[in-house]
């Protein structure tokens, strides 16, 4: 569904100019989960922002193709783009803090890509919002469609931002390190949610971390990247038991461990 | 932990509703014609048939005071309707696009800014003529400048926020990211600078008739009346008095709004 072919990303705003993503192949079939790692500067935000039709900037060059049912994204034109985010592609950020308009009330952020896409009127809207809003797993959906973003927490806000991304049903979720900026419990759930919508409403996630162990919980496939280059990619648990590349072997050694027993072993 | 009052926002709401129903009062009924003419009752003094005295072709000044608040109000609105639309529309473009359209439009805005807006004003003035609606036009071309410049600096700051990066990820076109989703958040500060450049306006448009370039005879407006008035601050007080009056309460109304709204924004 989504094919990502020999992406080259370039700045061009210092005077040398500077390659950020060299030469990237990646494909996202329909309804998996495909994990993109890598340290900070990596270039996997970068991939997801090309992908999401975000970097549209003059001093930028971007040669490749990335293929979204067949149409190249990279060479599609505004109107045509727009077409797509939104209702076929949608994106979760990392901060939720301010990934909502603050004056703006919930229900009506979640309603604005039906407004954008769709021709459903006033009411139809509302019940399409309170519907995610619940599938969402917000306790009392009413309460939050009135509310204004300052009124929710920060879990409360990415399950928002979840469930404004996907209100079109959109074919692919790109979820740019949506749990870095939340705390480990609310981490887990959110991780769960994002895996009960892929099962619901099969829409297929690129998700971008650089937790690893949430990697491994959540997709099918992982590929890793480092300085702008695609380092090694293939199955997860593959990955995970035989890392090929010396670099995937030290991302996997950093994962925090939890050692039985470490409490009497280290009281000496 | 008990809220202080906004003691600025009850006292400038106050006063400028006040202003306001004073000014509507005038618009439907004044004690006497503010136009009608009566030599016997020439430079009255304060009397219980001419409660603020009359003037020097025996106009009352209350009527006249009633009547020209409106013209005042009237003209300050218009000016800052159009500096504010305008504003918006400049600022939010070359705050929202940057590069070369910012580039030339604020060129062009600096080099306007580089005059002081009652004399811009004056040479638009002598440009297109005097007269009322001559002067909306030419103070609100005054005040496009600082406006566009605030709304500008709003739009520059806010078009960074992840909040519009997931709008533009809707499928939200460029015009609706502007008006539909940044401008709501320019509020409050474009909110407080609309108070004090109404503010400016009336002041303004005070000083124009002042000088007779602005509202003309035989309208009434409260600069208008001040300027007649200054040959007689001696043998009729009042001439001056009450005009300038009603020009401070609605200055300083909207001041303490303005800096209430400021403050309950925070």
């Amino acid at each position: 569904m989504l094919e990502i072919k020999n992406l080259n990303i370039e700045f061009h705003d210092h005077l040398v100019p500077e390659t950020v993503v060299h030469d990237l192949n990646l494909s996202v079939e329909q309804g998996e989960i495909v994990g993109l790692v890598g340290e900070s500067g990596s270039g996997k935000s970068m991939t997801a922002l090309a992908v999401a039709g975000l970097l549209r900037r003059h001093d930028m060059k971007k040669t490749g193709q990335i293929l979204f049912e067949g149409q190249n994204l990279l060479e599609c034109g505004r109107s045509e783009l727009r077409k797509l985010q939104g209702s076929e592609i949608s994106m979760i950020f990392q901060e939720p803090m301010t990934s909502l308009n603050p004056v703006r009330r919930i229900g009506w952020q979640v309603e604005e890509a039906l407004k954008l896409h769709t021709e459903l009127g006033k009411e139809e809207r509302r019940a399409r919002a309170l519907e995610v809003l619940s599938q969402v797993e917000l306790q009392d959906p009413e309460r939050v469609y009135r509310a204004y973003p300052h009124e929710l927490s920060g879990g409360m806000r990415q399950r928002v931002m979840i469930a404004a991304a996907i209100v079109c049903r959109p074919k692919l979720l790109i979820a740019d390190e949506p749990t870095t900026a939340l705390d480990v419990t609310i981490q887990a759930q959110i991780v769960r949610l994002l895996q009960k919508i892929n099962r619901e409403s099969r829409v297929a996630v690129l998700f971008i971390s650089h937790d690893l162990s949430l990697v491994r919980q959540l997709c099918s496939r992982v590929a890793v990247m480092q300085n702008g280059y695609l380092v090694e990619a293939g199955n997860t648990e593959d990955i995970f038991r035989n890392p090929g590349e010396e670099y995937t072997r030290q991302l996997i050694a950093a994962i925090p461990k939890i050692e039985r027993g470490g409490k009497e072993g280290n009281a000496t | 932990m008990k809220k202080k009052k906004n003691w600025n926002l009850i006292i400038g709401s106050l006063m400028t509703g006040c202003m306001i129903l004073f000014m509507l009062l005038g618009l439907f009924y004044t004690p006497y014609d503010p136009e009608a003419m009566d030599a016997s009752s020439k430079l009255a003094g304060i009397s219980s048939a001419h409660l603020m005295g009359c003037d020097n072709f025996g106009r009352d000044i209350l009527s006249r005071v009633l009547k020209g608040s409106g013209t005042t109000l009237f003209v300050a609105a218009g000016t800052v309707a159009i500096g504010t639309l305008v504003g918006i529309f400049i600022g939010a473009l070359t705050g929202y696009y940057g590069g070369i359209l910012d580039e030339v439009l604020m060129r062009i805005i600096d080099a306007l800014f580089a005059f002081p807006s009652i004399l811009l004003a004056l040479v638009f003035i002598s440009l297109i003529g005097p007269g009322k609606y001559n002067v909306i036009v030419a103070l609100g071309i005054a005040f496009i400048p600082s406006f566009s410049r605030i709304v500008r600096s709003q739009f520059l700051y806010q078009k960074n926020m992840d909040y519009v990066s997931s709008a533009k990820l809707q499928g939200a076109s460029a015009f609706r990211i502007m008006f539909v989703h940044i401008l709501p958040n320019t509020l409050p500060v474009l909110s407080s600078s609309i108070m004090i450049g109404f503010n400016n306006a009336v002041l303004a448009e005070a000083g124009m008739s002042y000088l007779g370039i602005g509202v003309q005879p035989p309208d009434a407006s409260l600069g208008r009346m001040l300027s007649e008035a200054q040959s007689y601050l001696v043998t009729a007080p009042g001439f001056a008095l009450f005009p300038g009056l009603i020009i401070i309460l609605m200055v300083l109304g909207f001041s303490l709004l303005a800096e209430g709204i400021s403050h309950a924004g925070d």
